[in-house]
Order: C-alpha cells, then sequence, then structure tokens
C-alpha cells in the first residue's frame, strides 16, 4: 500500500476511535453544562457499560449492538443514583470538591469491577469480525462502519431531544441560566439528574462500541479515555457539543497518527501534549470563550 | 473559636507525636512493622508536599511525576557517581524542582480542572518518556535497581534508616511550618483565597505559584527518593494514576490546608488500610477508602483535624439549648 493509502487508513482508524471520545465528551459536556461540574470518574461508567455489555453478550448472545440500548438504561439509573448521592451534597462548593469525590468514586468503581468480574483482560468477538468493505482503495472492517453510524445515530438523537422536546429545552436552559431557569419554574434538580444519567448513558455507549469493535477491556481501562474527553472538552470548549465533535475527531486522527509514526508508547502522552500546547496558547480552550 | 490553651494543646500533641515515633521501634521487634512505618513518613513528607501546593489554590493530579523524578535522578546520580544516596536525595529532588518549576510555567495561568488535567497529563508524559527516549538509562518498563540508603550488612540497618527517614520527615514538616507562617505563605493564602484582590495588595501570583511549585516539587522528590533508596528497585509504575491519588486521599482525609491534615490523614488511613488488609479484603479495601473518602468531603469538609472544633460546637449548641 502506498504512503497515501496508509494515511488514509490512520485516518480512517481515527474517526473510529474518535467516535468513542466523542460519545465520552459529549456525555460530560452534557453535565457540565447543565450542572457546571466536572466528574474526573466518568471514563467509569465506560467501563462499567464495557462489562454490562460483555456480561450480556455472554449470556444471552445478543448482537452487542443491540445490547447498546440495555447498557446504555442502566446507566442511566446509575448515573442518576451517584449523581443524587455524591455531587448534589457538594454542589455549590469548591470546585476542587468535585475532583477529590470523583477520585472516590475511581476507587469504587474500579475496585466494585474488579470484585464483580475479576482485573483480568477480557475482550469479545463481534459477530461481524472480519468483514470488511471496500472502501476507494482501502478495505474498513464493517464494525468500524457500523459504529460510526451508531455514533451519529446516538448524537442526531440527542440533538432532537434537545431542540424538540420540551424537556430538552428545559434542559437547555437550565444551562444557558440556573436562576432564570428556577425562575420560569423548570425544577432544576429534576435536570441534573437527567442531565448526569444522560450522559452516564453516553459514556454506556462509549463502553459498548469499545467492547464491540474487540477492543481488551479491564476494570482500570476508563481512566485515560476519560482524561482525554476531557481534553477534547477543554480544547472544543466547556459546554460546547460542536467542539467536542470536532475535538474527537482531532484526538482519534492525532493519536492514532503518533502510534503510527512515533511508536505505541505515545499514544496516551500526545494527547496531553496537544492539550497542553492549546492550554499555554489558550487558556480557555480553542473555541471557548471566558472560562469563568 | 481559638482556645486560650490552644497552642499547648498543638505543643504536647506534637510532642507526644513525635516521642510515639521514637520509641516506636522498640514496641515491637517486627520488621515489618519497622517497614511500614518507613514507608508511612515517606508518605507524610508526599502528602504534605502536595498538600503546600494546594495551599496556594492549585489542586495537583499528577504528583507522582515529581515522586518518581526525584526518585529517578537521584538514582541515576547516585549509581553513576557513587555518592552515598544520603546526599543524593536532595540533589534529585533538586531536578524534580526544576522540573517542577518548568511544568509550573504552563500551569500557572490554569485553575482547577484546567490544572488538574494538565498536572495528570504531565505524569503521563514523564512516563512515556521514561519508557521510551530514555529507556536506554532507566531500562524502560523492566526498571533499574537503585541503591540502598544504607548497606544491608551494617547490623541493625533498618533502625538507622528508620530514624534517618524519621529525621527528614521531621525537618521537611518543620519547613512547611515556617513557609506557611512566612511572609510566602500569607501570599499563598491570599493567592487561594482571591486572586484579584491579592494582586490588588502587590503579590505577584504567577511568581508565588511558581514557588510554590518548585518547593512541592523538591519535597516530592525528597519523598520519592527516599522511598526508592528504601526499597532498591525503581520502575516507571511510580510514575502511575495510584501514587498520584495517594496524597490527594490522605490530605482530603485528614484536612485540607492544614499542617497536621497531612500527617493525620496519612497515618488514619494506614492504620485502616492495613487492619483491612489483615483482614483478608484486597479489592473491597479501596471501596471503603473511597467511601469514607465520600462522607468526608459531604460531611466533613474540613478533614478529620476538624473533628474538635465540630465536637466543640455541637456540644456549645447543645449548652444553649
Amino acid at each position: 500500500m502506498d504512503d497515501i493509502g496508509i494515511l488514509l487508513q490512520v485516518i480512517f482508524w481515527g474517526l473510529y476511535a474518535g467516535c468513542i471520545y466523542i460519545l465520552l465528551a459529549t456525555g460530560l459536556n452534557l453535565i457540565f453544562g447543565v450542572m457546571k461540574i466536572v466528574n474526573f470518574a466518568h471514563g467509569e461508567f465506560l467501563m462499567i457499560g464495557a462489562y454490562i455489555t460483555a456480561t450480556i453478550f455472554f449470556l444471552t448472545g445478543l448482537n452487542p449492538y443491540v445490547i447498546i440500548l440495555f447498557s446504555m438504561l442502566a446507566l442511566i439509573g446509575i448515573g442518576a443514583v451517584v449523581e443524587r448521592l455524591c455531587f448534589r451534597p457538594i454542589l455549590g462548593t469548591s470546585k476542587l470538591n468535585e475532583i477529590f469525590l470523583s477520585i472516590g468514586l475511581i476507587y469504587i468503581f474500579q475496585s466494585g469491577a474488579a470484585m464483580i468480574w475479576g482485573d483480568e483482560w477480557q475482550s469479545i468477538k463481534s459477530p461481524y469480525e472480519g468483514i470488511t468493505i471496500p472502501l476507494g482503495s482501502l478495505n474498513v472492517p464493517l464494525d468500524y462502519i457500523i459504529i460510526i453510524v451508531v455514533t451519529a445515530g446516538i448524537l442526531c438523537a440527542l440533538y432532537l431531544f434537545l431542540r424538540k422536546t420540551k424537556t430538552g429545552r428545559e434542559m437547555r436552559a437550565t444551562s444557558q441560566n440556573r436562576k432564570g431557569a428556577v425562575l420560569v419554574g423548570i425544577n432544576v434538580e429534576r435536570m441534573d439528574i437527567l442531565s448526569f444519567g444522560l450522559g452516564c448513558a453516553l459514556a454506556a455507549a462509549a463502553g459498548t462500541l469499545w467492547v464491540v469493535s474487540g477492543q481488551v477491556f479491564n476494570p482500570y481501562m476508563g481512566s485515560i479515555p476519560a482524561v482525554k474527553a476531557f481534553a477534547i472538552i477543554i480544547l472544543g470548549g466547556l459546554g460546547s457539543i460542536p467542539g467536542a465533535i470536532i475535538g474527537g475527531l482531532i484526538y482519534g486522527i492525532a493519536e492514532n497518527g503518533a502510534a503510527y509514526y512515533l511508536g505505541g508508547v505515545w499514544k496516551d502522552a500526545i494527547s496531553f501534549i496537544i492539550l497542553i500546547v492549546v492550554l499555554v496558547v489558550r487558556p480557555t480552550g480553542l473555541f471557548g470563550e471566558s472560562g469563568e | 473559636m481559638i482556645n486560650p490553651n490552644r497552642d499547648q494543646l498543638v505543643r504536647a500533641a506534637s510532642i507526644t507525636t513525635i516521642a510515639i515515633a521514637l520509641v516506636a521501634p522498640f514496641l515491637s521487634g517486627s520488621l515489618f512493622l519497622l517497614n511500614l512505618l518507613s514507608l508511612m513518613l515517606i508518605f507524610i513528607i508526599f502528602s504534605s508536599a502536595w498538600n503546600l501546593l494546594a495551599y496556594s489554590g492549585q489542586g495537583s493530579l499528577g504528583h507522582a511525576a515529581f515522586f518518581g523524578i526525584g526518585a529517578y535522578a537521584s538514582t541515576m546520580i547516585a549509581v553513576r557517581s557513587g555518592v552515598t544516596p544520603y546526599i543524593t536525595i536532595f540533589l534529585g529532588a533538586a531536578v524534580a524542582a526544576f522540573i517542577g518549576i518548568l511544568i509550573g510555567l504552563t500551569c500557572v495561568r490554569l485553575k482547577e480542572w484546567f490544572l488538574a488535567m494538565v498536572t495528570f497529563g504531565f505524569a503521563i508524559i514523564v512516563q512515556t518518556i521514561t519508557v521510551s527516549i530514555l529507556a536506554p538509562v532507566t531500562g524502560g518498563w523492566d526498571g533499574i535497581a537503585s541503591p540502598r540508603l544504607l548497606s544491608p550488612d551494617i547490623p541493625g540497618y533498618q533502625l538507622i534508616e528508620y530514624y534517618s527517614i524519621l529525621i527528614i520527615t521531621i525537618a521537611s514538616i518543620i519547613a512547611i511550618w515556617y513557609i506557611m507562617k512566612s511572609r510566602i505563605g500569607l501570599a499563598f493564602l491570599a493567592i487561594r483565597e482571591n486572586e484579584l484582590e491579592a494582586r490588588a495588595a502587590g503579590v505577584d501570583p504567577v511568581r508565588y505559584r511558581l514557588l510554590a511549585f518548585g518547593m512541592s516539587a523538591y519535597l516530592a522528590g525528597v519523598a520519592g527518593a527516599l522511598e526508592i533508596h528504601h526499597i532498591g528497585y525503581i520502575t516507571p509504575e511510580i510514575f502511575g494514576v495510584d501514587l498520584s491519588f495517594w496524597p490527594v486521599t490522605y490530605v482530603i482525609f485528614g484536612g485540607l490546608c492544614t499542617l497536621a491534615g497531612p500527617i493525620v490523614g496519612t497515618v488514619v488511613l494506614t492504620i485502616i488500610w492495613e487492619g483491612l488488609k489483615m483482614a483478608g479484603l484486597t479489592f473491597a479495601r479501596y471501596i471503603i477508602v473511597g467511601i469514607l473518602l465520600i462522607l468526608v468531603i459531604i460531611f466533613l469538609p474540613k478533614g478529620l483535624v476538624d473533628i474538635p472544633n465540630q465536637l466543640q460546637n455541637w456540644w456549645k449548641k447543645r449548652k444553649k439549648t
């Protein structure tokens, strides 16, 4: 294969890796928009979503792409409980508290998963493994295409929900002006729970796609993608969902490019190098307005 | 509420603590306990270093970077030059401080989550560099042997090691106490509480933030070098997320931005941790620590050191009603 072919391949891998980051980052952004908090433990929801998918898959043998619905539903529930018990009591206190609380959540979820499922690396096989579709000069695995389509579908659904439904409008109103939302009679605490649950469901979808694509997972796999997702929303501007999508794609491609040209160990470091460069130049992110 | 005899209480508590630390090795002859105490002291230095940075309003999630840089630098210097680790600890820490200031330069304009993210990222970048570019000197993922603080041939070397670590710990805490009391500490406090007002009062936030980074990285480097010379082996695992999170956990538990907080937090959590280990728990230990951490954040936002005040307030309220 020629150089351009390899480049296209790298970009396509990046698109697919970007999908997982986009889902994570959009969830974080949704939560940040409404509650103005950042959950560093967001990746643990991805991990739980991955394990739920794998468990249902092993038990029932359902098509993994159908399981995405179950893992999203389960995580809406878990997210709501976490919001109610952990984040609501500290809402409005020092911002550092959220970070510290997330560390506690990370301990609980990682070790809980390790107790239930063991801490070995696992993986499952997609039913479409090995099927590729010729697309111009390169052969693209069918799974990658489905993942990209599913991600686009989820994002469109989210867009319609936020634009067209009453609850979605209430949620956007809360994220624009919390006090104003209270004044017009919106139950902002309900919006908090809902946005947190939805954010977690998006992370669960990312977890399912992670597993389906044949990537390995263990209880500790969540932290790095979560921090990258966080880096993406900084890059794209806090609270901006289009920013999260563009940032996610940039990260996916940059990472795979770095892994290909510099060697696999640089895969994680490169995303932080991008983040640091961006923050040094623009402390509020590429598309962000004033941060505070 | 400041109690009139509060100073005396604090003094008595400090003297008791030091006395217990001095006689602890003789209470039980077990080497296991001695090793545990040594590591606990090292983590007291590490948590205090993290706390010093938090005192200036900067919460880092990547302090393992400085812990590890201090350890690697000290090991390298000791291996290359043959100088005793007693000296290289402080040279290695100086390297950590230098890099800490460089990292600080990129961080001084960032706050809260941004800072947490960038510091977290730096720990991963440092680890990546250690296992890729620097692999020929650092041994890559396999790590390298590090000279022991004292040769195991010396009789009772563990005891001498313990007292050496104890002296360094006490010196570090006294140093932090002086810093907190001094003009520098006041400047840190001012920046933490309100940067704009601090600037109006003539405090240059950038300079003091960098200073905090340098000092905190230095102490973290000392702790890292001590641990590695105590264990005798170093791998890049030292830059792991786990080691970045422990000092945060200890400090939040004990009491953020207080001198005693890191000490109380480290001691109490180490006791709980080892107790749970003896009870045969492995993963459940983390869950328990996580739950305790969240409970402390929600119900005791100032940490365990605040319990006396809380009790006092509760007592007063009870008397009134």
